[in-house]
């Protein structure tokens, strides 16, 4: 028989470090002759996509083509340290000091363009590879032509941005605090159906409404709500390290097996965006609230179908079977009691 | 290239450039202009640590302990040395400065001294001019090891008498979380669901096994090209281990082929720095498969126990829990994981009491690290189990439960923070109950669907 | 080095002929990867079970990290570095970075040499075929989804410019 069900799921995710770690990043930009511009930032492009993101971070901050910034990343002989990628934060963290890196660099950028146009430097604005008057577009002068000026007159063209989201510790006995500078969001919503004879089960549908706070780019926000999900997915129904005395016994691809192309479900990223004041372009990082709550979203589904309810990962044919009485013997975890695991004392 | 490669490459099949890429992106933010790396990825040409080579390279190769809890008696490396082409059999014992790591507090080794605490932990490096050369020797080091008794479970670990792992004691690290009254909150509550969940270790697997390439520069700065999360602090801990002035050392980040956590740790960087110390020369050192399943940091395995109380009108009146994480060997960043958990274990959903502890223990299980999800992950597998039955207890909606009970701005999270403006969880719950319109979908409808 | 040991490689790579002695007894990922530094091909495995490995061998696609080196003697073979240049991508390269379907990039040599094969068979498949084409290959990082819509769009772009037998042209 075959049995479908839907269900939901959510997740809030504390974005960085918290509770008084480092959590800063810093960036360099220089302006060339010809206008082009490099930026220098110490943390890792790990193929989320983040060395995109801070070029067109900066193209938009100086109003250049994107095509025109190069970035150089992690490299401690090289770049400033931006600090680690992890915790959801590179877009939050980084960005923010890419944004400040330019916001430096238009100092004297507009201190000499004021003076070319004879226009008070506070009223320039950078759009379009023009550094223009918004009160009277007529007086501008090409991004290009500036960045030449700049060199001839020897001003100051470089930038450096530095952003620091440490926060204070919460108390030790009752972690009472604000624990973190920001949070995300996301819900999942799955379909799926059961073979109650093989206890085989397909994730026919898996729907993701992730908060971006802004998608700065909309492709690389879905590649990581699409990709996340089937981690998710991989760790709901397939993944599991079998480690027997401190044996990790199926450490091989071949043992341990992770979601294939035939595994997964066409995943449909829904991006919502609730504009998060403190982040650059009101973004915050989506890479882990993609993959949190896949896997309960999952297991509400199957409960949705046949009744019973997961309460151990991963859902594998034969913990299914079980759950629906079709395999006698007990599984060692669920002999684990109430007593085993008492609640300490307040 | 060649002339002919050249005339080659014209008759080859081409569509001209990607659509994306003939555009000029002025304002770029909030449009999927083409990634910067991209063209080198697609074409092979971008450069991963286990990519690079010079001439007069070495290949390094680690032998991994094969006891979970033992007493090193003895290392005999001379068969080992005496393979034609090994350059360097470095033990412990070899280390110009101090034998020790860690991602939050250093309580690993880089090569085990005296004791092994895991399966996979690094016991001897060796460098040799080929592969083959370089696994010969690793198959014929010979250790003696005195078995101890071992832990493998985090609540074994906590009880009185368990083998300890290290001689601080098992735990590792306790979270309390405690606000308002759970007394008054369970006593208001008309419905109470408690479970004990349970998640499985779970491996990164980036498809990228982890590589380092280290080489000494004509200043005399040591360099280090890898897959790293964070040169930086992969940089300061090289330094140690090598008893060197940090800024003569040089961490690099090449291509990465996915790191998903496991990577913010120190991988194969200090072990290959060890070796283009020693022996002067340039040195790759790339992981199997297999041995970077067995030594690098997983996703931490969970024992939850919980209590959840509702209302009659269906609000959320208290939470209780209880978290056993399983941190393996070492610290890794168990601290934090485990910690985070302890604050996620309600989701995002306001409950006026609340109650949680998080132990984070120390067995002879592989490490458990930092993992995209970071314990919230685990997290979620108990709140939403949870809050998935007591809408059902309550027969309510389960989206109507979540959407009557998620964080709002002005509401308070377990640790008491006040949620600002940027609280997009109810956001995300209505997106939902659109798209189940959109598509048709409902909770209640036949489930069986013929064969 | 074992002097015995050495065979001689005579084979057309990326349709340069290649003649030299080399080291023999080991796999045609490690000839590719560490004597013509052709490191476009990767090892994500060692076991047959990524794909990362993937090449073709007389057009036909092969997991090199399986394929014992000697295998290939007089045989043409095609990595990833002869599929397409940054100014002259292949119809799957294009696609595959137009729809974002490359994210650290590890699986992408292997997943593009798997969709040339696989287009050569069968220049129209449904989205089934071209599941059924790459699920050899794993990514761990997209989901799978944006890069089996590119390989449709390459598709696709081939048919309508009445373009077929790829690999003969890639491999002359
Ligand atoms: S390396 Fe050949 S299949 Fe994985
Ligand atoms: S893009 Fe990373 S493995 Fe596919």
């Amino acid at each position: 028989m075959k049995l479908r069900g839907i269900g939901v799921g959510a997740m809030m995710y504390g974005l960085g470090y918290g509770y008084a770690r480092p959590d800063f990043s810093a960036t360099d930009i220089e302006l060339a002759p010809d206008g082009t511009v490099t930026i220098w930032n110490g943390a890792s492009e790990l193929g989320q996509g983040l060395t995109t993101l801070l070029c067109q971070l900066v193209a938009q901050e100086l109003g250049i083509p994107y095509e025109d910034t190069f970035i150089i990343s992690a490299d401690t002989g090289r770049t400033p340290d931006a600090g680690p990628v992890s915790a959801s934060r590179s877009t939050y963290v980084q960005g923010n000091s890419a944004i400040k890196a330019c916001r430096d660099l238009k100092g004297p950028l507009s201190e000499l363009a004021g003076e070319l146009l004879k226009v008070d430097p506070d009223r320039l604005i950078y759009k379009d590879g023009l550094v223009q008057d918004q009160e009277d577009p007529n007086r501008s002068i090409s991004f290009h032509n500036l960045a030449g000026e700049m060199h001839k007159r020897g001003r100051r063209v470089r930038g450096s941005g530095y952003h620091n989201i440490t926060t204070a510790d919460v108390d030790p006995e009752t972690s009472q605090g604000d624990a973190y500078a920001s949070y995300a969001w996301a819900s999942q919503l799955a379909e799926v159906e059961v073979d109650t004879e093989m206890g085989l089960v397909t994730v026919l549908r898996l729907a993701s409404a992730t908060d971006a706070g802004k998608a700065i780019n909309p492709k690389m926000v879905e590649g990581q709500i699409e990709g996340g999900a089937v981690q998710g997915l991989g760790f709901a129904l397939m993944e599991e390290m079998k480690v027997e005395q401190g044996e990790f016994k199926n450490a091989k691809l071949s043992t341990y097996l992770i979601p294939t192309a035939a595994d997964v479900p066409m995943v449909e990223p829904l991006i919502v965006e609730v504009f998060d004041p403190t982040g650059p372009y009101g973004a915050k990082g989506v890479a882990e609230p993609a993959t949190i709550p896949t896997a309960p979203t999952i297991f509400n589904a199957i409960t949705n179908a046949t009744g019973k309810r997961v309460r151990s990962t991963p859902a594998s044919p034969e913990r299914v079977l079980r759950l629906l009485g079709k395999l006698e013997e007990e599984e060692e975890e669920t002999q684990l009691t109430f007593e085993d695991m008492p609640y300490p004392e307040p | 290239m060649t002339g002919d490669k050249q005339a080659l490459q014209k008759e080859k099949l081409i569509v001209g450039t990607p659509q994306t890429l003939r555009e000029t992106d002025f304002d770029p933010v909030g449009k999927s202009v083409v990634r910067k790396d991209v063209i080198p990825k697609v074409t092979g040409k971008a450069i991963y640590a286990g990519d690079l080579h010079m001439p007069g390279m070495l290949i390094g190769k680690v032998l991994l302990s094969a006891q979970p809890h033992a007493l090193i008696k003895g290392i005999d490396i001379s068969a080992a040395a005496a393979v034609p082409g090994v350059k360097a059999v470095l033990t412990a014992q070899d280390i110009p400065g101090e034998n020790v790591f860690g991602i939050a507090i250093p309580d690993q080794q880089v090569l085990a001294d005296r004791k092994v605490r895991f399966i996979g932990e690094p016991v001897a490096v060796v460098a040799a001019e080929d592969a083959f050369a370089a696994e010969q020797a690793v198959s014929k080091i010979r250790v003696e090891y005195e078995p101890l008794p071992a832990v493998f479970n985090p609540i074994d670990g906590l009880k009185p008498g368990a083998p300890l792992v290290h001689e601080k004691g098992n735990i590792l690290y306790h979270t309390k979380v405690r606000k308002g009254n759970i007394e008054k909150g369970f006593d208001e509550a008309s419905v109470i669901v408690e479970n004990i969940y349970r998640t499985a270790g779970q491996d990164h697997a980036p498809i990228e096994p982890e590589a380092g390439f280290s080489w000494i520069d004509a200043e005399g700065v040591l360099n280090v090209f890898t897959s790293t999360q964070y040169a930086f602090r992969d940089r300061r801990q090289i330094a140690v281990v090598l008893n060197l002035p940090m800024n003569r050392v040089r961490v690099a980040n090449m291509t990465m082929g996915g790191g998903f956590g496991r990577k913010d740790d120190v991988t194969t960087e200090i072990l290959v720095a060890l070796l283009a110390w020693k022996t002067g020369r340039p040195v790759r050192l790339v992981y199997t498969r297999h041995e970077a399943m067995l030594t690098q940091t997983h996703r931490h395995p969970t024992y939850v126990r919980v209590r959840t109380g509702a209302n009659k009108e269906g609000r959320l009146t208290a939470m209780e829990g209880v978290i056993y994480g399983d941190t393996g060997a070492y610290s890794s960043l168990g601290i934090f994981v485990i910690k985070k958990m302890a604050l996620h274990l309600g989701g995002p959903y306001y409950y006026p009491n609340y109650k949680s502890d998080s132990f984070s223990v120390y067995t002879n299980n592989p490490i458990y690290g930092p993992f995209r999800g970071f314990g919230v992950l685990q997290a979620a597998v108990s709140h939403e189990g949870q809050i998935d039955e007591l809408a059902e207890k309550l027969g309510m909606d389960p989206l109507e439960f979540r959407l009557k009970n998620c964080l709002r701005p002005g509401l308070s999270f377990s640790t008491g923070q006040v949620m600002t403006e940027a609280c997009g969880i109810g956001a995300t719950l209505e997106r939902l109950q659109q798209y189940m319109v959109e598509n048709g979908l409902s909770f209640e409808r036949p489930q069986e669907v013929s064969a | 080095m074992d002097e015995n040991n050495l065979v001689k490689m005579t084979l057309t790579v990326n349709g340069e002929e290649v003649s030299m002695m080399a080291k023999g007894g080991r796999r045609l990922l490690d000839f590719l990867r560490d004597d013509l530094h052709l490191t476009g091909s990767k090892e994500g495995c060692g076991e047959g079970e990524c794909g990362s490995c993937t090449v073709l061998l007389d057009g036909h696609s092969v997991l090199s990290c399986l394929t014992p080196m000697e295998r290939a003697i007089g045989r043409s073979v095609v990595t990833i570095e002869g599929v397409g240049s940054p100014t002259n991508l292949h119809p799957v390269q294009a696609a595959l970075l137009d729809e974002g379907g490359v994210q650290c990039g590890m699986c992408t040599p292997g997943m593009v040499i798997s969709a040339i094969d696989l287009l050569q068979r069968n220049p129209d498949p449904t989205v089934e075929e071209i599941i059924e084409g790459i699920s050899g290959n794993l990514c761990r990082c997209t989901g799978y989804k944006k890069i089996i819509f590119g390989i449709q769009h390459a598709a696709e772009e081939l048919r309508s410019s009445g373009r077929t037998g790829m690999v003969k042209e890639a491999t002359r």
